[in-house]
């Protein structure tokens, strides 16, 4: 199985999480940025990413801002309150889905 | 290498041409594809604007931008969707619920003084309905007819406020079918079953109180809420 596979699921909390460390963020720079710190083991598709930004902006996740760059518009993404909180709840849902993979993978057998 | 203002205006025509009708996205794209370009360019400057552009169009799979402009409809709709709730809900609630219950009430008792068949009273009521819809349509229509012009900017939560969220003014119409089940027994509606009869008009004061916050009260806060969802509304 493909690892883009296990990813798909986590792309949410990755985006968040990123947000959460960069402060603010355009798309490309967030597809740019996985692929850096993942040594291009990572490649967030353009197609996916969009709609999970649109769909967390919808929730309140994500606030926008809007510059000026050159001779375009350039549209910056950054976590809102509630979006904060809910970059925690994930990253500790996260984290209790690596401990359970991880029991699952080597269990302690006991008897 | 950087993109000139002409090759801004050539991705504007592209993301057009890949069916992305709405200005808000299609400036989100054109600034995502040129940065892409411009990384091409650092490592392969022989590379021209067309061979990057059509390269960096394929990083969007086989869909193109199609899934995108889907899933930013449905964020938006739903987003459109909080703010009927939003107003409804200080209809549903003091000071203003007195003024539902109230319209309600009398709606009631206007039907059981007149002492009306029930035939008339649903087919009006339905047939407002039908005619808003078909209203409703025709803005649609029309705002397709001027996007398609692209004589100017379109943004697609303003075409949802000035259209009354496009498609939900669809959900108007299975009354017109409720109304058909109803009316077969055409009897006098004073003889109804009173909770039902005031239910009935509870609904039908819900429904125009519906109708009356996507006409008038959400396109009138209209600019807030497009200043709220693109702060590059006043740069563009």
């Amino acid at each position: 199985m493909s690892t883009a596979n296990l990813y798909r699921g986590s792309l949410t909390t990755i985006i968040m999480q990123l947000l959460e460390r960069e402060g603010r963020m355009y798309g490309y720079e967030i597809t740019q940025k996985v692929r850096e710190v993942t040594n291009d083991s990572l490649q967030i598709k353009e197609g996916a990413l969009y709609p999970a930004l649109h769909k967390l902006q919808a929730q309140g996740y994500l606030t926008v801002e809007a510059e000026k760059v050159n001779n375009r518009i350039r549209k910056y993404y950054k976590l809102t309150e509630s979006g904060e909180k809910e970059t925690v709840n994930m990253l500790e849902d996260l984290k209790q889905y690596i401990q359970d993979m991880q029991l699952v993978i080597n269990p302690k057998l006991s008897y | 290498m950087e993109i000139n203002a002409q090759q801004i205006e050539q991705l504007y025509a592209f993301t057009r041409k890949h069916y992305v009708e709405h200005y808000d996205l299609q400036t989100e794209l054109v600034d995502h594809l040129a940065l892409g370009i411009e990384r091409q360019w650092q490592e392969h400057p022989e590379r021209s604007f067309d061979e990057a552009l059509q390269r960096e169009f394929k990083k969007f799979g086989v869909f193109g931008f199609t899934e995108i402009v889907d899933q930013r409809q449905k964020a938006l709709s739903k987003k459109y969707m909080k703010f009927i709730w939003q107003h409804m809900k200080e209809y549903l609630t003091l000071p203003k619920c007195v003024f539902t219950l109230s319209i309600t009430a009398a709606l009631y008792y206007l039907i059981q003084i007149l002492n009306l068949r029930s035939l008339p009273v649903l087919t009006v009521m339905a047939l407002l309905f039908v005619v808003y819809f078909v209203w409703s349509a025709i803005r649609v229509y029309q705002a397709r007819k001027k996007r398609e012009s692209k004589e100017e900017k379109t943004w697609m939560l303003e075409e949802m406020i000035r259209n009354q969220g496009n498609t939900v003014g669809a959900v108007w119409l299975p009354f017109h079918f409720i109304q058909i089940f109803i009316h077969i027994d055409d009897g006098n509606m004073a003889d109804w079953n009173p909770y039902f009869l005031a239910a009935i008009c509870f609904v039908f004061v819900l429904m125009c109180l519906a109708l009356y916050v996507m006409t008038v009260e959400i396109p009138k806060h209209a600019e807030t809420y497009l200043r709220q969802e693109y702060p590059e509304y006043d740069i563009a």
